[in-house]
């Protein structure tokens, strides 16, 4: 008898649970953004850049940071914003702070977003900063990226210190009224507070694989 | 025999036709600006508070140039066709330019009155939901109430829309 009720609850246990799981909106991967003051994950995993160089998020870091840029090859938000990308890579460059864009679009290797699509992104715009693959998204997973543009900006001891938004205006650099990611790169550099320590913006969904 | 089978293959593309193009003559009769209006996040908060007691309501954030958000549009145009009675579709476009959506929505049969975002994204974001980090598309259904049945960010098949806009309906 105990054995059958056992058995009873086990199957509708599974029941409940495949229920569940088909009935979860397709293609979304819950997942749980990095918390400010966290350490950045995977910093020894390896990524291949457009250069086709190995690299590390522990190698990309200099003395005072890391800024690590979600970004892929066929969102428009990502072309409204992109260029601010190497304005912000020099600046990052100049006050000690390592930058990487990481393509974590994995369900759109051929639609746009491969690595020979990404290599010809950017050789055309002229990326000043490493381009590389993340690979099934693990990654943006650890991070808990969930669009693209989607930056996570960390200190010399790599906790996080701003995530969210490049500033308040894809459309217009021109038109920009908070400069987000700018602002907390100084901040940073110069050792001070940082004033806006998150922000929102419109992105487009990471291309995730279930 | 054979001629009743061509009249059953005929009635049946005459009915095709005629519902596809009704959807399409409806869609073109609903002028411009009330087909697509401006929006911003306080206003959409009202817009939705509008229904309570009335109708359960699905908000649905999309673009023309989001890929997933095109993919389920159709899947909301029928629940709204479907439950017209008791549920309210607020489509909200985040696209650049507003003839985009316009164009896209008439391709789609779209007649009633839909959305496009104005005003800046965190505002936005902050009035429509505080578990959207701003990832395209995002959907949200609340019963007659007022009270959230289910959010989601990305896109989802229809039984997921309909189970729960089944769930708003009858709660």
């Amino acid at each position: 008898m105990k054995k059958r009720t056992l058995t009873t609850t086990a199957l509708l246990s599974l029941l409940i649970g495949i229920t569940a799981w088909a009935f979860y909106p397709a293609d979304t991967a819950p997942v749980e953004e990095l918390e400010l003051g966290s350490q950045a994950p995977m910093t020894e995993t390896e990524v291949k850049d457009v250069s086709g160089e190995m690299l590390t998020l522990a190698g990309v870091a200099q003395e005072n940071g890391l800024l690590v840029i979600f970004s892929c090859n066929t969102c428009p938000w990502v072309e409204a914003w992109e260029d601010r990308y190497n304005p912000i890579a020099n600046l990052a460059a100049e006050k000690g702070i390592g930058m990487i864009a990481l393509n974590p679009n994995t369900t759109y290797r051929d639609r746009g977003d491969g690595f020979k699509d990404m290599k010809q992104r950017a050789q055309e715009m002229n990326y000043q900063f490493p381009y590389a693959l993340d690979e099934s998204n693990r990654l943006a997973d650890a991070f808990g990226a969930s669009k693209t543009p989607h930056v996570f900006l960390f200190n010399s001891d790599l906790e996080l210190v701003y995530k969210g938004a490049i500033d308040d205006n894809a459309k217009s650099a021109e038109e920009v009224s908070r400069h987000y990611l700018r602002d907390a790169i100084n901040e940073l550099a110069a050792g001070e507070e940082i004033s806006t320590r998150s922000s929102q913006s419109l992105g487009c969904s990471i291309k995730r694989a279930r | 025999m054979s001629e009743k089978i061509v009249f059953q293959a005929v009635l049946a593309s005459l009915i095709f036709c005629f519902v596809f193009l009704e959807g399409e003559l409806r869609a073109q009769q609903v002028p411009d600006a009330q087909l697509i209006k401006d929006i911003n996040g306080e206003e959409l908060q009202e817009l939705v508070d509008s229904y309570q007691g009335e109708k359960a309501v699905l908000v649905n954030m999309w673009a023309t140039w989001c890929g997933p958000c095109v993919e389920e549009f159709p899947h909301i145009i029928k629940l709204q066709r479907k439950y017209v009675e008791k549920l309210q579709v607020i489509f909200v476009s985040a696209d650049f330019k507003k003839e985009d959506a316009l164009r896209f929505l008439r391709e789609q049969g779209v007649d009633w009155t839909t959305y496009f975002k104005t005003g800046g994204d965190e505002a936005f974001i902050n009035a429509i939901s505080d578990k959207w980090s701003g990832a395209m598309p995002f959907t949200k259904i609340l019963d007659a109430s007022g009270n959230l049945v289910a959010s989601w960010e990305n896109k989802a098949d229809f039984s997921t829309f309909e189970t729960n806009v089944k769930q708003a309906i009858n709660p």
